[in-house]
């Protein structure tokens, strides 16, 4: 009987198991590296009807981000600015009042003109989480964590856009640790905020009023360690008790 | 499988090429890959609302009634934060027809009080006003006519007390209202800093 399958069949078999291995990893790998929120949503910078720039209001003119972002402290919602804040300042009269970037606010505020239409400025929404996760702004800023650790440095931005993945992971990933991001409260909405610019003695002395222990005991347990970001935090932490929640329910109510 | 490997390698320099890398900027919507319930049809704060007719979610209280944790006149203590408009001195600064002096019952200065007004001051008046308040605030520069007010001279400072806070509520000439930013309680901080910074200038 003549030979049914030529040679080259013989390796038919595990050319077949290795292409499709080849092709499987490359998928997995793609999916792996594009359907994560590290992916889809970092780097969403939308078209504003206003080409705002925090770069220029915030660090040039070194506005607190709680002028405009004023309920932050006491919400769960950060709210942008009513068109009013931009208007105590771009007004008539005041700081280049006819910019035609400016377009969006005058038909919004201003009633003597004939664009008026009395519609606030749409701004287009970027950080959102989805609905079935609650989040609440002024739980995380009333306990030193500062806007820099979930929008990144939003004063040097020209256009704001989403700097972290504020996945459920980038969530926990904070809630196990947050000795690493935690700050005095007065420095929140200090982007810049390092640990040396910390004044060691008021620090401590805030520490001992806080957990009634004494300035130098606190200061001799510490002698040996540097005066870093991990140290603030942990005390910080220790003194105010911080315990960001981990069960599913906090964040899935 | 030269074939297979010529052709996956095109495919893949294709993909790469369209996917690009994580962080890269763009401007449509994200994409949302198990989108169920991301999106709810409700009521969500600063967000228009196709339910109702004029298209805005956020809803002005009804007629005759107060919204949680705002303070109606007489009801024994002010709420911790409210814009209150009551006709009571605390939420207007006047008595009468005239800016009346001395600071509210129910905000007494203490510290506290002094503190929280440091704080909000530089947070809302500092970049016009200047850290000092002596009027030239880095914003002041943008804008001369009429000069940013110098709150340390003599004539800021035979302000009533309640001057200065309607001043903050209502504005003045070009200075904006603060009346929806600020507390009713933070004014009252801010007039208590106020105050604390023209005791200590030199005149
Ligand atoms: C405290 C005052 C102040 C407030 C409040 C303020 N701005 Fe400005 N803005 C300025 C100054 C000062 C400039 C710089 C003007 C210049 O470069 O001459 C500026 C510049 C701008 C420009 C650039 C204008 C141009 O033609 O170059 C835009 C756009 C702008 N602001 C938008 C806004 C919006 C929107 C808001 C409200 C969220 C706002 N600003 C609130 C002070 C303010
Ligand atoms: C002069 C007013 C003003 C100041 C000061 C300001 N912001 Fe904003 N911010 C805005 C406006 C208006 C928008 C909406 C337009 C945009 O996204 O550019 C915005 C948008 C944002 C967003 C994106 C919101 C979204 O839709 O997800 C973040 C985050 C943010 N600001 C953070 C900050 C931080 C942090 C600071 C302080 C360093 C700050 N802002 C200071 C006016 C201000
Ligand atoms: C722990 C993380 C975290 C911190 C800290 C934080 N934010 Fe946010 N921010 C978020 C998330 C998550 C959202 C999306 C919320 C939503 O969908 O309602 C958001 C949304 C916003 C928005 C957009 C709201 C809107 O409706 O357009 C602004 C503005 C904002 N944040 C400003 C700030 C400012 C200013 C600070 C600092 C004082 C700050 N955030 C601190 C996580 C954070
Ligand atoms: C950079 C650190 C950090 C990140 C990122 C962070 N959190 Fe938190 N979270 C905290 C801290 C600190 C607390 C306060 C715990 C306490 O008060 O004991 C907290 C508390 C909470 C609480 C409890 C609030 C309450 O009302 O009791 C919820 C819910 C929560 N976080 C949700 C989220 C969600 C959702 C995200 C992601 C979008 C997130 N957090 C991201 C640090 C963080
Ligand atoms: C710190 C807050 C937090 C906690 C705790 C938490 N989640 Fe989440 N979860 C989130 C956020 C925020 C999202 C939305 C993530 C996104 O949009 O990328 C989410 C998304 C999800 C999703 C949907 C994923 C998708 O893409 O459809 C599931 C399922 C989920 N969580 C289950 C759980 C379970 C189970 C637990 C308890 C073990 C839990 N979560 C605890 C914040 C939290
Ligand atoms: C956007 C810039 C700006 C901000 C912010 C600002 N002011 Fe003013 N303020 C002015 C200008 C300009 C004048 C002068 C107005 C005039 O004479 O027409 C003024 C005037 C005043 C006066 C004198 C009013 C009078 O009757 O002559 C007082 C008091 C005052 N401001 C207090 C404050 C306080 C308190 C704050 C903080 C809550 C504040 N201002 C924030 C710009 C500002």
């Amino acid at each position: 009987m003549a030979n049914l399958f030529p040679r080259w069949t013989n390796e038919l078999p595990l050319k077949a198991v290795v292409c499709v291995a080849a092709l499987g990893g490359i998928v997995s790998g793609l999916v792996a590296y594009t359907a994560t929120p590290k992916y889809t949503r970092v780097g969403y910078m939308p078209e504003q009807p206003i080409p705002f720039d925090h770069s220029l209001h915030a660090q040039q003119l070194g506005m607190d981000c709680r002028y405009c972002h004023s309920f932050v402290e006491q919400s769960s919602h950060s709210n942008l600015p009513a068109d009013q804040v931009c208007w105590n300042c771009h007004g008539p009269g005041k700081v280049k009042p006819d910019s035609p970037k400016l377009q969006a606010l005058r038909e919004a505020m201003d009633e003597s003109s004939e664009d008026y239409t009395g519609r606030p400025v749409a701004w287009v929404q970027i950080h959102e989480t989805p609905d079935y996760a609650y989040f609440n702004h002024s739980a995380h800023v009333n306990r030193g964590v500062s806007c820099v650790e979930c929008h990144g440095q939003v004063n040097e931005m020209k256009v704001v856009y989403h700097a972290k993945p504020l996945s459920m992971s980038f969530c926990l990933d904070c809630h196990r640790n947050s000795e690493k991001v935690l700050r005095p409260l007065d420095q929140i909405t200090n982007l810049d905020w390092k640990a040396e610019d910390v004044d060691k003695d008021a620090f401590y002395a805030y520490l001992a009023d806080k957990t009634g222990k004494g300035v130098e005991d606190l200061k001799k347990a510490d002698s040996h360690k540097t005066f870093d970001r991990l140290l603030i935090g942990g005390h910080l932490k220790e003194a105010w008790n911080v315990h960001p929640p981990q069960d599913c329910t906090a964040c899935h109510r | 499988m030269r074939w297979f490997i010529l052709i996956v390698m095109l495919l893949g320099v294709m993909v790469l090429a369209g996917v690009g890398h994580r962080g890269q900027k763009f401007t449509s919507r994200p994409i949302e890959i198990f989108p169920d319930m991301d999106r709810q049809f409700k009521l969500k704060t600063q967000k228009p609302s196709e339910f109702f007719a004029d298209g805005s979610g956020s809803r002005k209280p009804v007629a005759g009634t107060v919204p949680i944790g705002f303070a109606v006149a007489g009801d024994g203590g002010p709420a911790e934060f409210t814009f209150s408009h009551g006709p009571e001195y605390a939420s207007t600064g006047m008595i009468g027809e005239y800016f009346g002096d001395g600071f509210p019952t129910e905000y007494p200065v203490d510290e506290a009080l002094i503190e929280r007004g440091r704080e909000r001051f530089k947070i809302n008046c500092s970049m016009c006003h200047g850290l000092s308040g002596n009027g030239v605030g880095i914003v002041s520069k943008y804008w001369t006519l009429p000069p940013t007010a110098n709150l340390l001279d003599s004539r800021v400072q035979a302000f009533p007390d309640g001057q200065i806070f309607w001043t903050i509520t209502h504005g003045k000439g070009l200075m904006g209202p603060y009346n929806g930013t600020i507390a009713v309680r933070d004014r009252w901080a801010i007039v208590s800093y106020v105050r604390a910074l023209q005791k200590t200038a030199q005149p």
